[in-house]
């Protein structure tokens, strides 16, 4: 009965993935029997300048939209946990987000930044500022990308933080209070800590998913202008569909896998220990 | 008091604050689909209009792929959550009743697959699909994304198989109920939410996904994220009125339903994420 989740788990994710670790030791492209080649491809990649700068923009746009996204999240969690009318509507409307695809999100805020006529562009360009040059400027692009990928999947981190602020018992934020503790001091030492494991949960998940950013940049610039605004995703994008560098998009693949599971590691350590106890 | 005032109006004008950064986007674009395209980029930007249906005319008559493509969408939606909800069933129930070694090692396998970054297996997969004539088939979509969503559907199911007490199953198999029988007239009624709640997660991902989709269909499973990315990709004149309709279109089903059942979306979202 568990055939049918582990079949497909395996055939179309953990035997490719691991396969994807043999073949960045291989060279191959169409046409060409593939040859074990060591660490050539790494060697390879390691060298690339265009490598480097996605693997930076990577590292760079992955750490912005975490905290941001976090920190958002968990204040949206704890200005929504005071009691106040209309709520279930309200937590509706800000869940909205996450029912919009990739590619229509960024058609909505295209348009509001689209370079002179979107309705932001006027507004700063009135305002005497500088427009956010985000199709010829990387640093503007991957900006854009992360507030656009910080507005899908505020929802997703909000969530997880509501839930955990609504399991915090309410008697002992009375206990305190009675005490004289002061809002700040209640929320720091009591409510922070006892989510603590909830918001360490929606840390990891956003690394684990901001690694994968791809379609933010893709549908902005390509990755352009000159390959500046790549990610990780779409420079294994490029390897394999442009280039046919099997080879090295295979590493390119075990790059982001291994900085995945690095990422992941506390918290399947602690799943480990939880499963086999049988909890 | 007057602090507590002054509190009220802060808090009051961060929840504004909040639902226009939620649904101002959205509410743009929706509202701009029946703008005509003089006004699209008016400067300055014009709120008040005389609405017209031009731009869903030009989407019909010009765009006969897009529908086609959302009736792609609707099938790989279906078909991914029906799979999905089969596998999680079946296996969250098998978690939840039973423990061996075997069992636990999977759970954890479960829980690790989702730390793999999909996009890595395209490179391996993508000349064995073709080889299997799998590209471009709303068969490879529904296999693939139920894969993806497996171990968290399993995982949700498990849980609310494990809420469950165990007598009435017991009950049912002294009265000579097999397992099948058990399966399908006792538990499955009785986990009916986590059902929508795996459901949900999988519906919004399905008919949403965007990477997978671009990857792997050409033309005859072509979904309608893919092509709304096309229609903005247009190197010369991005027919902004006409995508603006195509993105009202094929947003209004799934925000009606997340809105509708965003209760199980949390449920799901404790069971399991959250929560061991």
């Amino acid at each position: 009965m568990v055939s049918p989740t582990l079949v497909l788990l395996l055939a179309f994710l953990v035997i490719p993935a691991f396969y994807v670790g043999w073949l960045s030791f291989t060279t191959s492209t169409y046409g060409r029997e593939s040859t074990f080649v060591g660490l050539a491809n790494y060697a390879q990649l390691f060298g690339d300048r265009i490598f480097w700068r996605a693997f930076w923009n990577t590292f760079f746009l992955v750490n912005a939209i975490v905290y941001v996204e976090v920190a958002l999240g968990l204040g949206l969690a704890v200005l929504l946990s005071a009691p106040m009318r209309g709520k279930a509507l309200i937590i509706a409307v800000i869940l909205a987000p996450y029912a919009i695809t990739e590619s229509s999100g960024i058609v909505m805020w295209r348009y509001m930044f689209e370079p002179d006529v979107g309705m932001v562009s006027q507004l700063v360009g009135r305002a005497g500022l500088p427009q956010l040059e985000w199709s010829t400027q990387p640093v503007a692009t991957l900006f854009l990308a992360g507030t656009i990928a910080v507005w899908h999947h505020l929802p997703f981190t909000f969530l997880i933080l509501y839930a955990a602020l609504t399991t915090v018992p309410k008697d002992v934020l009375e206990a305190s209070r009675i005490d004289g503790a002061s809002d700040w001091q209640q929320f720091r030492l009591i409510t922070l800590r006892l989510i603590m494991p909830a918001i360490l949960i929606a840390v990891l998940f956003r690394y684990i998913f901001a690694i994968r950013t791809f379609a933010e940049v893709w549908l902005l610039t390509e990755g352009g202008p000159a390959r500046l605004s790549e990610v990780l995703a779409i420079y294994l994008y490029r390897e394999v569909f442009k280039y046919h560098q099997f080879g090295v998009a295979a590493a390119t693949g075990w790059v982001m896998l291994l900085m995945s599971l690095g990422i992941a590691i506390p918290y399947l350590r602690r799943m480990y220990v939880e499963v086999r106890r049988g909890a | 008091m007057a602090r507590r005032a002054g509190q009220r109006i802060v808090r009051i004008a961060l929840v504004a604050l909040a639902l226009a950064w939620s649904a101002f986007p959205i509410a743009l674009v929706v509202l701009s689909s029946f703008k005509p395209p003089s006004e699209i980029f008016a400067v300055p930007p014009t709120f008040v209009f005389t609405p017209t249906l031009d731009n869903y005319a030009v989407l019909w008559r010009e765009y006969p792929g897009f529908f086609r493509a959302l009736a792609s969408s609707l099938m790989v939606a279906v078909g991914t959550t029906l799979l999905a909800i089969a596998a999680s069933t079946l296996a969250g129930y098998v978690y939840a009743r039973h423990r061996n070694r075997f069992l636990s090692g999977t759970a954890f396998g479960l829980l690790a697959a989702r730390m793999l970054p999909p996009i890595i297996i395209t490179v391996p997969l993508f000349p064995v699909l073709n080889a299997l004539r799998l590209n471009d088939t709303h068969t490879l979509l529904i296999l693939l994304y139920a894969a993806f969503y497996v171990s968290l559907g399993t995982w949700i199911m498990r849980a609310f198989v494990a809420k469950l007490p165990v007598e009435l199953e017991e009950a049912a198999a002294v009265d000579g109920a097999g397992l099948i029988a058990i399966l399908w007239r006792v538990v499955l009624p009785l986990v009916v939410p986590g059902i929508v709640a795996v459901a949900i997660f999988v519906v919004v991902f399905a008919w949403n996904e965007y990477v997978f989709a671009l990857i792997f269909t050409t033309r005859n499973a072509k979904t309608a994220p893919v092509v709304i990315g096309e229609m903005l990709g247009t190197v010369e004149g991005v027919q902004w009125g006409v995508i603006f309709a195509a993105a009202t279109v094929q947003l209004v089903p799934v925000l009606a339903l997340v809105t509708a059942l965003q209760r199980y979306l949390v449920a799901g979202l404790t069971a399991g994420a959250v929560k061991s």
